[in-house]
């Protein structure tokens, strides 16, 4: 009980990070919010556009901008910089219609239309749906005599959508807020856990404190042991917590087979987590230090191994060095729930391997661990 | 004596490990971590040419322009190559799309349609796509229709031989036109690369952790705070020199910091500054100033332990780059837009900005802006500092 007070005592002074951590990952989880009701039935990816034309405009110039609107997602940007909206991709494209567009059409000459765009896939979807337009324009404009006529032409050939069918019944947009949650998890349960843990042990290993440990009458291993059963406690308080936090944030999903997945995945990650703190609470013999470890490992193991960066959005060669780390296997495991539609034998085996991965990483730390702690004592 | 304490001073603020990994190795460290998760980012978002299968029923071989737009799209060497396509049966189109070979398939059934397994971005382009093509074709008839109407040429006088050859010439004329395409022209700038920002960032976080090294100078020459302060403040020697020359001192080592940061960032992560040298050094310059007098200020205004010290200004300073884009650009977009004060009077921020006016922006007066406020800020600053370190006076400590 002694031990467990003054763990307490530490765990006390330690409260600024973990909440900042915490509240790094409701900030980052509630920002992450994406909207798709019905995933069942297909809804138009929609490009941010933004429109610079005359208000007023008539004919072509405004079936055009309706044309746009109704396509794309109109944001607007009147009194803003169109220069930064585009740069900070507030918009994708930005579309300079002249004035005489529609009157060029009719005359059949080429409209020269000037846009600015970030040149990536949203833009280029962009580009596309203002191409249709322009083209099925111009060729209207060989049978039409007026701008009315050709608007007339549009609306009925334009209206007519393709048939898109759906064929996964997965709830996507709810899954990737999860998976992003239980991604940005790995930040927040590394630090924490490190921070907490390494604080702890430094603490009862200075000098003047571990000298009065060993000439107290407590058996050291029930002092061990103490010391092992309040850590062990923190970890599964603070993997229950972030649990509970999920429900409130992610929502329902977290009551399906993919959420009972992704806290069983949390929980063999948050023994991985000990073992590693318990390794470096170990190593180091510097308080001050601490910080300074618990960010290079816990930043490095999310910017390498996919959690605040999509794992699709990495390099070839950065993945291949995260197989070293545990957080990759962690974080392949929650991609790998995110898109299984049916738990079976053969879907939940790769998991399981995965899993089966963390807790040797846990097993090899808790080793090396112990040959280090061996070594130090003989040192003595 | 000016030259003495400087000396010592660099020598003190190199010997403190933990000082100098905060200021000098963390950075770097964070840096190569953004360039290993942001360099493939821009690249992904690129449109790249997409998986599908095209279902070849007998509807798709009948068809004239699915026929010929979807083979066109799909040829490499065509400069619009917008898909790899593989042409096979239903059976085959649904096992590609079940293994995730294919992004969606296409088949010709009494209309349209697009199979896909999810609604995405890649998904919606294939869609149009299709759209595109089969509006086209719509049109084609419509207008061809409608010529033959307003040529007087009902179905009655409708000559096979004549109206096919006369009917291709019209196809042809438009098709002709729509292969030259309207010119939409594409006048962006070139340096729209967003990540810069997470870079601009961390030349920020590095300037204003440079306060560090100034509360470690000063607290040298505070009798408040070290037993060195104590000696130095009974000693007989102006104690404007004193702290002149250890904020010198912590400058100094900041630059060399800052330096070291440039370097690697740019030949190593090969981040892009723009090209306008004089700038970028005058820039970071005034940002190490203006942290090392934010330092400075919380050294003096502040009662408290060097720990404490140390924790506001690191607080500050992130609290600073979050509100800057430190933590994903779109958080400096949304202050600089709707609480634009907030980035004002953030010096993190005028620094970050600093450095993407001079990559964005053509005229420097975006960048003249942040440089100004950037000097005010640090004046303020010194002013501060000034005020509450002189005349002070202790009859015991």
């Amino acid at each position: 009980m002694t031990v467990f007070k003054a763990f307490l005592k530490v765990l006390n002074k330690s409260k600024a990070p973990i909440i900042m951590y915490t509240v790094f990952l409701i900030i980052f989880a509630a920002f992450n919010v994406e909207k798709n009701d019905n995933p069942a039935q297909f809804t138009d990816e929609k490009p941010s556009i933004y429109i610079v034309s005359r208000e007023d405009a008539t004919g072509i110039n405004r079936n055009l901008v309706d044309y746009m609107k109704k396509k794309c997602k109109f944001v607007d940007l009147k009194g803003q910089s169109l220069e930064d909206a585009l740069f900070y991709r507030d918009v994708s494209t930005i579309l300079f219609l002249p004035e005489d567009f529609g009157k060029e059409i009719m005359e059949h000459k080429t409209p020269k239309v000037i846009i600015k765009s970030t040149q990536d896939v949203n833009a280029s979807l962009t580009e596309l749906i203002l191409n249709k337009y322009i083209q099925t324009a111009y060729a209207y404009s060989r049978i039409a005599k007026t701008e009315e006529e050709v608007v007339e032409y549009m609306n009925a050939t334009l209206s007519k959508e393709t048939k898109v069918e759906v064929l996964s019944k997965l709830d996507t947009s709810h899954l990737n807020k999860a998976t992003f949650y239980y991604n940005f998890l790995n930040y927040s349960l590394l630090a924490g856990l490190i921070y907490v843990i390494c604080l702890i042990i430094s603490s009862f290993k200075e000098e003047k404190i571990e000298k009065r440990t060993i000439v107290s009458s407590m058996e050291y291993k029930k002092f061990n042991r103490s010391l092992l059963l309040s850590n062990g406690l923190f970890a599964l308080f603070l993997w229950a917590f972030y649990i509970i936090l999920s429900m409130i944030m992610v929502g329902n999903i977290m009551f399906t087979t993919h959420g009972l997945f992704y806290i069983l995945n949390a929980f063999i990650f948050s023994g991985c987590a000990v073992s590693i703190a318990f390794l470096i609470g170990n190593v180091i013999r510097n308080k001050n230090a601490i910080n300074g470890i618990v960010n290079v490992i816990a930043l490095g193991s999310c910017f390498l191994c996919g959690a605040f960066v999509p794992m699709e959005m990495l390099p070839k060669y950065v993945l291949n060095i995260a197989h070293i780390l545990p957080s990759y296997w962690y974080i392949k495991t929650n991609e790998m729930i995110k898109t299984t539609e049916i738990f079976n034998i053969d879907s939940v085996t790769p998991m399981i391997i995965n899993m089966g991965v963390v807790i040797l990483f846990t097993i090899g730390f808790v080793i090396i661990t112990n040959i280090i702690t061996k070594r130090n004592r003989k040192k003595d | 004596m000016l030259e003495h304490n400087f000396d010592y001073t660099i020598k003190a603020l190199f010997r403190d490990k933990m000082l100098i990994f905060w200021t000098f190795a963390f950075p770097l460290i964070l840096g190569t971590f953004f360039h290993l998760a942001f360099s493939n980012i821009e690249k992904n978002e690129q449109l790249d040419t997409i998986n599908i299968a095209v279902v070849q029923n007998e509807n798709y071989k009948n068809s004239v322009m699915f026929k010929k737009a979807i083979p066109a799209l799909s040829d490499k060497k065509n400069k619009e190559h917008l898909f790899n396509t593989k042409y096979v049966t239903k059976e085959k189109a649904e096992a590609l799309l079940e293994e995730e070979k294919i992004v969606g398939y296409f088949i010709l059934e009494e209309s349209p349609k697009v199979v896909v397994k999810k609604t995405g971005i890649e998904e919606t382009i294939l869609k149009q796509v299709v759209e595109e093509i089969s509006t086209k074709e719509k049109t084609l008839n419509i207008v061809a229709e409608v010529t033959l109407q307003q040529h007087g040429i009902d179905e009655t006088k409708r000559d096979i031989v004549y109206l096919d050859s006369w009917i291709s010439a019209t196809y042809q004329n438009i098709l002709e036109e729509w292969e030259k395409k309207p010119t939409i022209q594409d006048i962006s700038s070139p340096n729209l690369s967003y990540t810069m920002i997470e870079f601009y960032t961390l030349i920020a976080m590095t300037c204003l952790y440079g306060g560090v090294l100034g509360t470690v100078a000063i607290n040298r020459n505070l009798a408040n705070m070290s037993s060195n302060g104590k000696r130095v403040a009974v000693s007989p020697t102006s104690k404007m020199k004193l702290v002149f020359s250890s904020a010198l001192a912590a400058y100094v080592t900041q630059l060399i910091g800052v330096l070291l940061l440039f370097l690697y960032t740019i030949f190593i992560l090969k981040v892009d500054y723009g090209d306008d040298l004089s700038h970028i050094v005058m820039l970071a310059m005034a940002g190490c100033l203006a942290g090392l007098s934010l330092g400075i200020a919380i050294a003096t205004l502040l009662k408290a332990s060097d720990n404490t010290k140390m924790g506001v200004i690191i607080s500050v300073t992130m609290l600073g780059c979050f509100f800057s884009g430190m933590m994903g650009i779109t958080m400096k977009y949304v202050i600089d837009k709707s609480m634009p004060i907030i980035n004002r009077i953030n010096p993190a921020n005028m620094i970050t900005d600093g450095f993407y006016a001079l990559y964005y922006y053509d005229t420097l007066d975006r960048f003249n802006t942040n440089m100004m406020s950037l000097l005010i800020f640090s004046a303020i600053m010194i002013a501060i500092s000034i005020f509450s370190l002189r005349r002070q006076k202790y009859d015991s400590i």
